[in-house]
């Protein structure tokens, strides 16, 4: 299994090296040798192991795990094969932050990449992206991590209770989707007077909700007030669960039927309009951006980008005064609606627990109430909640340990907390030596392991990887299932 | 289909409070036979043959109704008990038998009826019996149904598939006149008419109540923007028809007719709180309780309900999102207080046992809760809920009776309300062409001195009647009458 994917990966790499012939660039050869290697190896793995049977959970685990870690692995080949990045580790970073949709970058001057290199890490967010959408709304759910079960029964497509032939189903339909809003947003960009390779490579990192630019000053590079706006329109689409999208394709809007989706909206609503407001109101605005349209949009972009795990930065919101910080810091908890290509904590958690509280406060005035949590009209199953709670817990506790650690590599305690909150939300910018306009390529080697780790945490909602590291995992399993 | 309101088939009234609205409970067979009897005979009427399927007590009570009103009632039942006991105390043909087995069922005549009514407690057992009959071409079948999923839309067994006329839920039922009950606090009696537009209520007239020593004409000169017709008062056991120069006096029981929407305004007038139901607590977690609660949250009244096994208090948590779902007992006084049962609108019990139901309604009584409703399972203690001074009873046996023979007996005839508190019935009519009372007004037709005009709907407007009023074909005229003027009311029908 883990070496199809590869076969996959090795093929996705003949696109840039076509980009890179169409402009002419010298690292074709590089890039062909890239994708020559992966696709051997995938075969390599794949063919003596043909898949055959189903899958059990415990290999679901594995076999998601492996799969994403490997792609990282060998979609750093590009990387090292150009000779744009010497150490392995800086290579690996930056193909798991692509595929893992964070957009966090070990690159200092993205300007003078080769075409090829800036489309190949364009890809790797829209490949992660097409990866995730089928995992949390297709795969996860029947493997229970963290509350994902929730979605069994909102997932289009036949309802049969085996893994494979749902996926498929599932996939077809979702990535239907994905790629009409990825071509919508292209077509918008261009129509917009952007050059056709930076539309494309900006759709990709945003339906993604990935955040790598082909501008060294992200999409603050771009001044234009049309391409900033149509850029928040697709980021929070891409924070939506694309499976409401799908429906909403198929003639019912569902949108407002969904809580998940109204907390989504106000949150991000909320948020924007206290940053405008302050920002405004503060004066301390960054210089180039005028007036009250300038302030709320960039109030906007910042927001809709935090929330929905982008990471695209249309102003450096460090200038901002820290009250406008702190707004953008709690943002990174919240990440994007379940079912989305955003990272985080995701709303539909967040709106449990909060729920969750609620109820607590109101046991205590009615002692021996029965009180059921739910979303929508379905009620919540105590277990599941329990595995929601255990999900926050164990994220924070992530955050605070990958924190830790940046802190004995020697980072200060905001770069600290920021790396780890970043990588670990799939965000990419966070704040201090890692802020809107910085990148992380003065980490050392052990730091951006680190941090590739709490990516893949992230982005496969922690339980499904942390399950590999306990022991019970590997004994034995039962001979039937 | 939603799950509430049960919708009747289109050519029968929507659930009203008959024969146990309020205090009347048990009613006494003479109170009710006098008045049918002498309507049936008076009118051309077919004496039907009805097949009983089942003579527990709604059988029994469906029997002994039918009986009096000179239809030929065979009652089947398996157990040789009941099937005894039915025989010795009711003017009917008993037979002892499976009343879902064919030979049994064609025993009984099956084959001559024109009606069955299968009220086994047992849902299988009754739709079977029905569909054996429609097979055979009885006309009417009606069948007890407890369990939603036989006729919800979409159920193999619903009645559109399987052609049952009337299904009957009984806790449902049971539900809708609890929920009428707790409407008006003050209501001794309720009944509604014209599908739900028109209500009937009783009321005792309060010391220093507006109307009271006054006539009903200077009572029409002073509210002239309120629409009612005070239909009877009963002053010391004597029912009259009131006219014009005749006082309500404080202690007199008025029935009052008015169109529902102005039904609210009534009750202050004898001297009662305006009443607005906005608290109810439902102790007992029964079938009767959770519809009672579906149709509360429908209605956006705040609802507590409790019940003693955890298991059934997460299962009404899931499927009442509004309610509150406490995990308690009926009768553990110190909670209910905690959660507020003094001074709240209503308060219901229903749980399983009548005896718990008492009790519980008794505390929640004592504490101060405005309306008491008791759910009452055995016939025998209906007539002590009065006396204990519980506001009102209701049980789901005996909603089942009279949905069936509100449903039996439409027709020219749409609604009888028999009410216990008052010797007088209360009869909607439809007018044909042919009635003898078609195109006259009141006061050319010598309406009988003992009865009244309470209503006439015409087309989708309530009109309430004066003198030069017309009454037209097609018009459904409410009457209400002493049982002696009954047989002159329904000539003028005719």
């Amino acid at each position: 299994m883990v070496g199809l994917f590869q076969v996959f990966v090795g093929l996705a790499m003949l696109i840039p090296v076509v980009v890179s012939l169409l402009y002419r660039e010298g690292d074709a050869g590089a890039l062909f040798l890239a994708s020559l290697t992966t696709l051997v190896a995938g075969g390599a793995l794949y063919l003596p192991t043909r898949f055959n049977g189903e899958i059990t959970t415990r290999e679901g685990f594995a076999i998601v795990t492996m799969a994403w870690a490997a792609t990282a692995n060998f979609g750093a080949l590009p990387y090292l094969f150009t000779g744009v990045l010497s150490s392995p580790a800086a290579a690996v970073f930056e193909a798991m932050s692509g595929f893992t949709t964070t957009g966090a970058t070990v690159f200092a001057d993205i300007e003078s990449l080769s075409h090829g290199i800036l489309f190949w890490r364009s890809l790797t967010h829209w490949l992660g992206g097409m990866g995730i959408i089928v995992l949390v709304i297709a795969v996860l759910p029947y493997l229970g991590v963290g509350g994902m079960q929730l979605f069994r029964a909102e997932v289009p497509g036949p309802t049969p209770e085996r893994l494979r032939p749902r996926i498929t189903q599932t996939a077809k339909l979702l990535w239907f989707v994905y790629v009409g809003l990825t071509a919508a947003q292209t077509l918008l960009y261009v129509a917009g007077g952007m050059g056709l390779f930076d539309a494309v490579n900006h759709s990709f990192a945003t339906l993604a909700t990935g955040g790598f630019s082909t501008k060294n000053a992200s999409m603050a590079g771009f001044d234009s007030r049309y391409i900033h706006y149509v850029t928040i329109v697709f980021m929070y689409l891409a924070g939506v669960n694309f499976s409401l999208h799908y429906r909403a394709a198929t003639g019912r809007m569902v949108y407002l039927r969904d809580q998940e989706w109204r907390l989504y909206t106000y949150v991000i609503l909320i948020a924007a309009g206290l940053l405008a407001v302050v920002n405004f109101a503060s004066g301390g605005y960054a210089p180039g951006v005028a007036g009250v349209e300038g302030a709320v949009r960039d109030a906007l972009f910042q927001s809709v980008s935090i929330t929905t795990t982008t990471g695209f930065v249309s102003a450096d919101y460090e200038m901002w005064i820290p009250g406008s910080q702190m707004i953008l810091f709690a943002l990174f908890f919240v990440g994007g609606m379940a079912g989305s290509t955003g990272g985080g904590i995701k709303v539909l958690r967040v709106l449990l627990l909060l729920k969750q509280t609620g109820n607590e406060i109101r046991k205590h005035l009615h002692p021996r109430a029965i009180l059921l949590t739910r979303v929508g009209t379905r009620a919540i199953r105590e277990d599941v909640m329990a595995n929601i709670i255990g999900f926050v817990i164990l994220y924070l506790l992530l955050c605070l340990a990958g924190a830790l650690v940046m802190g004995f590599l020697g980072m200060d305690p905001l770069t600290a907390l920021a790396a780890s909150m970043a990588s670990l939300g799939n965000v990419g910018p966070g704040f201090g030596d890692v802020g809107a306009t910085d990148n992380y390529g003065w980490m050392s080697d052990p730091a951006l392991v680190v941090l590739s780790f709490l990516m893949l945490v992230g982005r496969l909602e922690i339980y499904t990887v942390l399950l590999l590291f306990h022991p019970e995992t590997w004994k034995a399993r039962r001979s039937f299932h | 289909m939603g799950r509430y309101p049960w919708i009747p088939p289109p050519d029968i009234p929507v659930p009203s409070l008959d024969l146990i609205a309020g205090n009347a409970t048990l009613m006494p067979p003479a109170a009710m036979s006098a008045a049918s009897l002498r309507r049936d005979s008076d009118r051309e009427t077919r004496f039907m043959k009805v097949l009983i399927v089942g003579a527990g007590e709604v059988g029994y009570h469906l029997a002994q109704r039918l009986s009096e009103e000179n239809h030929d009632v065979v009652l089947i039942d398996s157990n040789p008990e009941r099937v005894e006991f039915a025989a010795q105390q009711l003017d009917v043909i008993t037979l002892l038998g499976n009343g879902a087995s064919l030979p049994v069922l064609e025993e009984g005549g099956v084959r001559e009826a024109a009606m069955l009514l299968a009220v086994t407690s047992l849902d299988e057992v009754n739709l079977v019996a029905c569909l054996a009959a429609k097979r055979l071409d009885v006309g009417l079948t009606v069948a007890r149904i407890s369990n939603p999923e036989y006729y919800q839309r979409g159920s193999v067994l619903s009645r559109e598939h399987m052609g049952i006329d009337l299904m009957i839920n009984p806790e449902r039922e049971c539900a809708w006149e609890t929920f009428q009950l707790l409407q008006s606090a003050a209501a001794t009696d309720v009944a509604q008419f014209a599908g739900g537009r028109v209500q009937l209520i009783g009321l005792r007239v309060k010391d220093g109540a507006p109307v009271a020593g006054r006539s009903l004409l200077e009572l029409a000169e002073r509210y002239t923007d309120k629409h009612y017709v005070t239909a009877a008062i009963v002053r010391n056991d004597v029912t009259r028809i009131p006219r014009g120069h005749d006082r309500i006096e404080a202690g007199d029981l008025l029935y009052v007719l008015a169109p529902t929407s102005e039904i609210v305004g009534i009750p202050p007038l004898a001297g009662y709180e305006r009443f607005h139901l906005k608290r109810v607590m439902i102790a007992g977690g029964s079938s009767e309780g959770e519809y009672l609660a579906e149709l509360l949250e429908q209605h956006h009244v705040e609802c507590t309900i409790l019940d003693h096994d955890r298991r059934r208090c997460v299962e009404l948590a899931d499927r009442l999102p509004r309610s509150l779902v406490l995990h308690a007992d009926a009768t553990d006084l110190e909670l209910l207080e905690m959660e507020g049962v003094s001074g709240i609108d209503g308060y219901v019990s229903a749980t399983g046992h009548d005896e718990t139901n008492l009790l519980s309604s008794l505390l929640a009584k004592s504490v101060g809760a405005k309306k008491v409703v008791s759910l009452i399972h055995k016939f025998e203690y209906l007539h002590l809920v009065p006396r204990v001074g519980i506001d009102a009873s209701v049980s789901p046996r005996m909603s089942t009776v009279n949905a069936i023979l509100r449903y039996v007996r439409r027709g020219r005839v749409m609604t009888v309300a028999s009410l216990m508190g008052i010797h007088a019935e209360a009869i909607e009519f439809r007018v044909d062409e042919g009635s003898r009372i078609a195109g006259k007004t009141l006061r050319d037709v010598h309406f009988p001195k003992d009865g009244i005009v309470g209503s006439i709907i015409r087309n989708d407007e309530i009109i309430i009647p004066r003198g030069d009023d017309e009454i037209l074909p097609g018009d459904e005229v409410i009457v209400f009458a002493l049982p002696g003027a009954i047989p002159e009311v329904e000539k003028l029908f005719d």
